[in-house]
């Protein structure tokens, strides 16, 4: 280690202030070299694809085709539904359980975050098998149905099936910038409202609700954009009868064969989503700005 | 608060938990069912479907795939998170501002859509499927978060630190490692396990690039439950549960596993 | 340090230390930070550089540590010139603003740094660690974590850490900023008692002027890149060099006038057609003239305003206790009306209309109160202060 140090140049500055941009560079390299092949790369080649035929000619058809066919207007539309209500669906169970949370112990906070981030720390494919198992004909679901002297309904490969996976996944999303935002706000204001003679119900519309809200909306566009990019849980627990972009996105470029449409599916994709991150981040920015100056 | 929400908040709460433990709970005991086919509650109980896994040569193969390449994206991801975050954090370099904006940018591209990418460019490259195209592709998933741990490690170090281990007469490589390092040190666990997490359990990016003889663990239950409904999947569940649990085990005894996650979202100090 | 084995380490460190810059240089993103500073340092001695922020004490200061390297000019260490060696071969214990302790580091692995890097052996080290702690009052703190102490005792922990390598310099770059009050002055205190006894060349960076005169030998006052003058505390108070250093450091009374020629006792010059006198700064202007006189308000005796009444010469009464008709070494004095007085409890504020302005005077709190209204005398003794060209 000693030895070593005389040799090695470490990749600290040796001397403050003065900037050694091959150094800088070279620390780089790396990291630049990956997105350059393995991101950039791609990603343009992808693009590039999307305004081709299958034999190479330059063509707009492909999104042509896209929004021209009402059954891919169609998968579009449901990708947003499915997005839209997993996000109603995370909002619904993620708030009160971020209330609760608020006013735990540190002890019992970190367990619940714990369960709360298990979902991410197990496989994708296993846990949507576990929901086959569950909402599947010998399931508990099933079962309890059955027990109740009713016939059980169809749970699987609908979009139920795709909202009760996809919200098991993305709470988690809701919840952290939720508890954020509420950590965030000054625990003497709801006993100065009540102080005020608010009730209960009137604290929480008038001062949590709003004041949570910046944590609700980054939640939101979280949970938004990464549900209609998601493959694995709407592919194992709708399969085909659910029609959802990035399925196919898939079928197109391993069944179908058609790349260059697939391409096109899938850069539709991307604006979708990256174009709501962009509007949300604008949304903050102009947020603080008002902050600022109001 | 009353009593009565205070009880109502409990009972949701326990709803919540049930709700997130459910289908791994369901999982993990329906694989000592002995009927052929899965059922909850279990019918009896049997370690047969776990014997049936090691007697199935490509599951142990996919493992040990899928294992090698995590744990290389893990070491890789450490390594070029480490060299990254420096460069960004300390050092003006032309094409910073642009590594930057692409590092942030890779959490909102799609990963079906990198997939499928990944899939035309590097057939347009000539690349054949192989565990290092597995493993490049993995990359692009695990190297932004292990950049962002580290560039979150290094804002809260502070400069003077390494000055006075300098003036202590410490020459820059041992400044490097006996301050600089520590520094970074939860963040280089943190990224290494992400990267190891990101990559082990990835399906969609690893469905665009395997082949029939090269399948990672995922694509190769993936495609299993495709045809086959009996609890073999539900063992091979449970053992990756266990492996998950072992992990976060260690983990928390590391970091934290929720400062991990708090980490990616925002520095606190 | 009490341990006889440490005695000769404390006769050497005591002739260790003479600091040299001459002509040091430095510019930051295209501006020139530091213009051209030239300093000596005694062996042994606390020297101060003292300035607002942005003057360039602190760039000197990473000159000296090495973390900077100087653009030109050249800085010695008892006649090794070290303007180009690396932090890390030069002998200098540094104490941050931030305390910069090592976080993941025990305090006792903190102050061992320094000596696991100059490979000095385990039991020794043990033993100097354990002996500097005790030093600094920390004593059965040495496995604590750095977030698990006080400011204070973070910044004696970052005090240990370098005296422990018996560096040549002690550099010390506003270590009291991040401290209470209260603590600020004590902790300043231990550490000038501190160096004192151990006899290390010590140089502290502050903005803080009370800080400056409570611990130096000498202060160098810096702005704009320079050093604007160099001396004991009591001169760079009392006997200001420049428009800057008087404004800097405290209240003063600035009175224009025109040179007369040498007194008895300092220089005289006529300021409002009255004959005061001071102490030149630098050369003694030519006769005629323009000149500026600064005074500061503790020297001003406030008296009763009788004909001819002014100064009085050197240890012949107290401030404030001026008798009428009395004319010393100093001049005629200022006549004036009185304006306002005000008990401050360790003072009284008095401030004086004369013709040449306000005369501000800070008398002791026993002093006679003059009434508002009433004529006075101001003078002071002219060793007491400064006159520069105007």
């Amino acid at each position: 280690m000693a030895a070593l140090g005389r040799l090695a140049d470490g990749p600290v500055k040796r001397r403050a202030g003065t900037p050694r941009r091959r150094t800088g560079l070279l620390l780089a390299l790396p990291a630049v070299a990956i997105f350059a092949l393995l991101f950039v790369a791609p990603l343009f080649t992808l693009v590039a694809n999307s305004f081709r035929t299958q034999t190479g000619a330059f063509t707009l058809d492909n999104y042509a085709r896209f929004l021209g066919d009402p059954f891919y207007r169609g998968v579009l539309w449901n990708t947003l539904r499915v997005a839209a209500l997993t996000t109603a669906g995370c909002l619904l169970v993620g708030y009160p359980f971020a209330l609760y949370l608020r006013g735990r112990s540190p002890r019992v906070r970190n367990w619940l975050a714990l369960l709360l981030l298990s979902p991410l720390l197990i496989s994708m494919v296993i846990r949507a098998y576990g929901w086959l198992v569950v909402l599947g004909p010998a399931g508990p679901v099933a079962s309890v149905i059955a027990w109740l002297g009713l016939t059980p309904p169809q749970l699987l490969y609908n979009d139920t099936a795709v909202l009760v996976g996809m919200v098991h996944v993305m709470l988690a999303y809701m919840v952290l910038p939720l508890m954020g935002s509420l950590d965030r706000i000054d625990p003497t204001l709801v006993p100065a409202a009540k102080g005020l003679g608010a009730g209960g119900w009137t604290c929480f519309w008038r001062i949590t609700l709003p004041l949570s809200a910046p944590g609700m909306l980054a939640g939101a566009m979280i949970v938004f954009s990464l549900t209609a990019s998601s493959f694995v849980t709407p592919a194992i627990l709708g399969g085909p009868k659910v029609k959802l972009m990035p399925y196919f996105v898939y079928t197109q470029a391993t069944t179908t064969l058609d790349w260059p449409y697939a391409a096109a599916i899938g850069f539709v994709l991307v604006v979708v989503t990256t174009g709501l991150l962009l509007g949300y981040s604008r949304l903050l920015r102009r947020g603080r700005g008002e902050a600022v100056f109001g | 608060m009353t009593r009565l929400s205070r009880v109502l908040g409990g009972a949701f709460a326990a709803l919540v938990g049930l709700f997130l433990v459910a289908p791994v709970a369901v999982t993990v005991a329906s694989s000592l069912t002995a009927t052929s086919y899965v059922t909850f509650p279990p019918r009896g109980i049997t370690l047969r479907w776990y014997a049936e896994v090691f007697q199935k040569p490509e599951f142990l193969s996919s493992f040990a795939l899928s294992a090698g390449v995590a744990l290389a994206a893990a070491a890789v991801s450490a390594v070029v998170g480490l060299a990254g975050g420096l460069a960004i954090h300390r050092y003006r370099f032309p094409g910073r501002g642009l590594l930057e904006a692409v590092l942030s940018s890779a959490f909102a591209v799609p990963t079906i859509v990198l997939g499928i990418g990944l899939l035309q460019w590097f057939a347009q490259m000539g690349l054949a499927s192989s565990p290092l195209t597995l493993l490049l592709a993995h990359l692009v998933l695990t190297v932004p978060y292990a950049v962002r741990l580290v560039l979150a490690g290094l804002a809260g170090l502070d400069r003077s630190a390494e000055k006075a281990a300098a003036g202590l007469g410490a020459p820059p490589f041992l400044v490097f490692w006996h301050v600089t390092l520590p520094a970074v040190r939860g963040a280089l666990i943190g990224g290494a396990f992400f990267a190891f997490i990101t990559s082990f359990d990835d399906l969609t990016v690893a469905l665009f690039v395997v082949t029939t003889d090269l399948q990672t663990l995922p694509v190769r239950i993936f495609n299993y439950m495709q045809y086959d409904y009996d609890p073999t999947v539900t063992a091979i569940g449970t053992l990756m549960v266990l492996f998950a649990v072992v992990a976060v085990v260690v983990i928390e005894r590391f970091v934290g596993v929720a400062k991990l996650f708090g980490a990616g979202q925002e520095d606190t100090r | 340090m009490t341990s006889t084995t440490e005695a000769p380490a404390e006769a050497t460190a005591a002739r260790r230390g003479r600091l040299r810059l001459n002509g040091v240089r430095k510019a930051l993103g295209g501006k020139e930070v530091v213009s051209s500073v030239d300093l000596e340092t005694e062996p042994g001695e606390f020297l101060t550089l003292l300035g607002p922020s942005g003057c360039g004490k602190t760039t000197t200061l990473n000159m000296v540590a090495g973390h900077l390297t100087a653009d030109g000019g050249v800085i010695e260490v008892d006649g090794r010139d070290v303007t180009a060696v690396p932090p890390h071969r030069r002998s200098m214990g540094m104490v941050f603003q931030s305390y910069a302790l090592f976080p993941h580091m025990t305090v006792a692995d903190n102050v061992a740094f320094g000596l696991r890097m100059r490979r000095v052996p385990a039991a020794r080290r043990r033993r100097q660690v354990a002996e500097v702690l005790e030093m600094v009052g920390l004593d059965g703190l040495a496995e604590r974590h750095p977030r698990r102490l006080s400011g204070g005792q973070q910044q004696r922990a970052a005090l240990a850490r370098a005296l422990v390598i018996q560096p040549d310099l002690l550099l010390l770059d506003e270590p009291f900023s991040n401290l209470d009050a209260q603590l600020r002055v004590r902790l300043r205190d231990e550490v000038a008692a501190l160096q004192r006894r151990i006899g290390t060349t010590t140089i502290l960076v502050t903005h803080d002027q009370e800080e400056a005169l409570a611990v130096s030998d000498r202060i160098a006052v810096m702005a704009d890149g320079v050093i604007q003058q160099l001396d004991r505390p009591r001169e760079i108070y009392l006997r200001p060099a420049t428009d800057f250093v008087a404004r800097f450091i405290g209240e003063v009374n600035a009175l224009d006038g025109t040179a007369q020629g040498p007194a008895a006792d300092g220089y005289a010059c006529r300021v409002a057609g009255r004959t005061v006198a001071a102490t030149p700064a630098g050369e003694p202007p030519a006769e005629g003239a323009a000149v500026r006189l600064y005074v500061r308000p503790e020297v001003v005796r406030v008296g009763p305003g009788g004909v001819g009444s002014g100064g009085v010469g050197p240890g012949e009464v107290g401030p404030g206790e001026v008798g009428p008709g009395e004319v010393g070494a100093g001049g005629e004095g200022l006549r004036g009306t009185v304006r306002e007085t005000r008990f401050l409890g360790s003072r009284i504020r008095c401030v004086v209309a004369t013709p040449a302005g306000e005369v501000r005077a800070a008398l002791p709190f026993d002093a006679r109160v003059p009434a508002q209204g009433e004529e006075v005398t101001c003078s002071w003794r002219p060793s007491d202060a400064s006159l520069t060209a105007r």
